[in-house]
């Protein structure tokens, strides 16, 4: 190798080095380029969507729980939908980061489940032998947040989720339909459910109190 | 409009989702009758303790920042990758020249140019086989998870029918391609229906085959340049997933049948869908 180098090193050394620069600068060049097509890249994901991180991380913690895995599962998100941004065509930027915050969510529960199972909504015990709260005192004590908060944390997931998309997140049915993957007459049906059985709790709880 | 129309209409009506003409006569029902008026009253209060009692969990500041690190730290970690993933060019084009690159340049631009060409050939060999077994694993993860969910949630079809001239149309609407659908009916693997589905971040086709008293569901999306030809299975929680792809799809079918089952399956889809 050393006597193949020598013989052909005297050969053009200038020309040799001049295209070996123009190797690098090629790709030295494109790299750039590249770095500068992933910035801009960034750059409009970022706008795009860092002003829904306060709906991800309420969505997120809404439906576990716990404030590490909330933030776990909502910077998972977003990397998650930075690598599919550019697959992303949709008019609701919001509901589409929530719809991967629910999924990676959900296969972070179903990963806990068995930890999980304690925590499902006890409906016999809230329905025993108590004399319903009256229409009047469910609006008297609508507005006590505490009291709010375990209602709906009470509530089995596919409840909790549809209302906090529908109250809080403020979506349409088209929207919600589309991160449920179920049809707006679904949504309105489950929505209903959600609401009987949020008021069957508050009814029991008020009474309980009383 | 009775009580119990009222009674159905509510949520629409609380929600502004009904039409002009069904809203303006639940509003004419509710003006007329005190009993559902406070009924409405009653989920208005708690619609809007949910919106404005019930905690609203912003996201910390240091979240924020973590995020943003990490987001930068992603694009830090796939330039290197996009030099060979993205664009052949910087790969190929030392090529040419490469052997008189090799043999005739001084040691220091050698070293350079080699240093180069082995960035490329590693980026381009080594960093996406290093990335693609987590990557299946998590698909396969979120394939099981689809799957499960389709059988336990009531919701294992969008579109029932065993017609796949009723469920290709209803798909094509939905989806931004065009998934082959084939009946197997005859082959002892009737077509139940399709769904939506969402995996790995993009919407998918979902259809879904029974097989006597189990169920098949076969995921199509289109294929990505530079997927991998190789037939895969995978067995895991008592399920068996088998991907294949062919000119234009990713196929993933997952099921509790045997894996030869599946295989046999697999087989008259391809042969199905190879006719057309």
């Amino acid at each position: 190798m050393a006597t193949a180098l020598a013989a052909e090193y005297a050969f053009d050394t200038e020309y040799l080095e001049s295209s070996a620069k123009i190797v690098k600068f090629v790709v030295l060049k494109k790299q750039k380029e590249q770095d500068a097509t992933r910035e801009h890249e960034l750059a409009s994901f970022e706008e795009a969507m860092l002003p829904h991180m306060d709906a991800a991380h309420n969505f997120a913690k809404w439906l576990l729980h716990n404030e590490q895995d909330a933030q776990d599962v909502v910077q998972e998100a977003y990397l998650r939908a930075f690598r599919s941004f550019a697959g992303f065509h949709g008019s609701n930027g919001r509901a589409w980061l929530l719809t991967i915050v629910r999924n990676t969510a959900y296969t972070l529960l179903k990963k806990n489940r068995s930890a999980d199972l304690t925590t499902t909504f006890d409906e016999e015990i809230h329905l025993t032998g108590h004399e319903s709260a009256s229409p009047a005192m469910i609006l008297e004590r609508a507005e006590d947040a505490e009291l709010m908060k375990n209602a709906i944390d009470q509530l089995p997931e596919e409840f909790r989720e549809i209302l906090i998309l529908r109250h809080q997140v403020d979506l349409s049915y088209h929207d919600i339909g589309e991160i449920l993957k179920i049809p707006a007459g679904t949504v309105m049906s489950r929505l209903a459910r959600a609401r009987a059985k949020l008021k069957e709790y508050l009814t029991t709880h008020i009474s309980q109190d009383r | 409009m009775n009580c119990q129309d009222i009674n159905n209409l509510m949520d629409g009506y609380l929600d502004g989702e009904l039409d002009p003409v069904t809203s303006q006569k639940v509003e004419q029902h509710l003006r007329d009758c005190p009993k559902c008026e406070q009924a409405y009253e009653v989920e208005i209060a708690m619609a809007h303790a949910i919106s404005q009692a019930a905690p609203y969990y912003k996201a910390p500041l240091e979240l924020r920042e973590r995020i943003q690190v990490s987001l930068r730290e992603s694009i830090g970690a796939t330039t290197s990758r996009g030099v060979s993933g993205e664009s052949p060019l910087p790969v190929r084009r030392p090529e040419p020249v490469r052997r008189g690159v090799f043999f005739d340049m001084p040691w220091n631009w050698l070293a350079l140019a080699a240093a180069i060409v082995l960035a490329a050939i590693v980026a381009s060999s080594f960093l996406p086989r290093l990335r693609q077994p987590g990557a299946d694993q998590f698909l396969a993860t979120q394939l099981i998870a689809s799957h499960v969910r389709s059988l336990m949630a009531n919701h294992l079809t969008d579109v029932a029918s065993s017609d796949q001239h009723t469920v290709k149309p209803w798909l094509d609407a939905k989806l931004d391609f065009a998934a082959p659908v084939v009946d197997l009916s005859n082959q002892g693997f009737p077509l139940i229906g399709g769904r939506l589905d969402y995996l790995d971040n993009h919407s998918v086709a979902a259809l879904v085959y029974q097989r006597r008293k189990h169920f098949i569901n076969l995921f199509i999306w289109p294929r990505t340049p530079g997927t991998s030809e190789a037939q895969k299975t995978v067995t895991r929680e008592g399920y068996h997933l088998l991907h294949w792809v062919d000119a234009d799809f990713n196929y993933w079918a997952v099921s509790d049948v045997s894996e030869a089952d599946l295989q046999n399956f697999k087989q008259l889809f391809e042969g199905q869908t190879l006719h057309r």
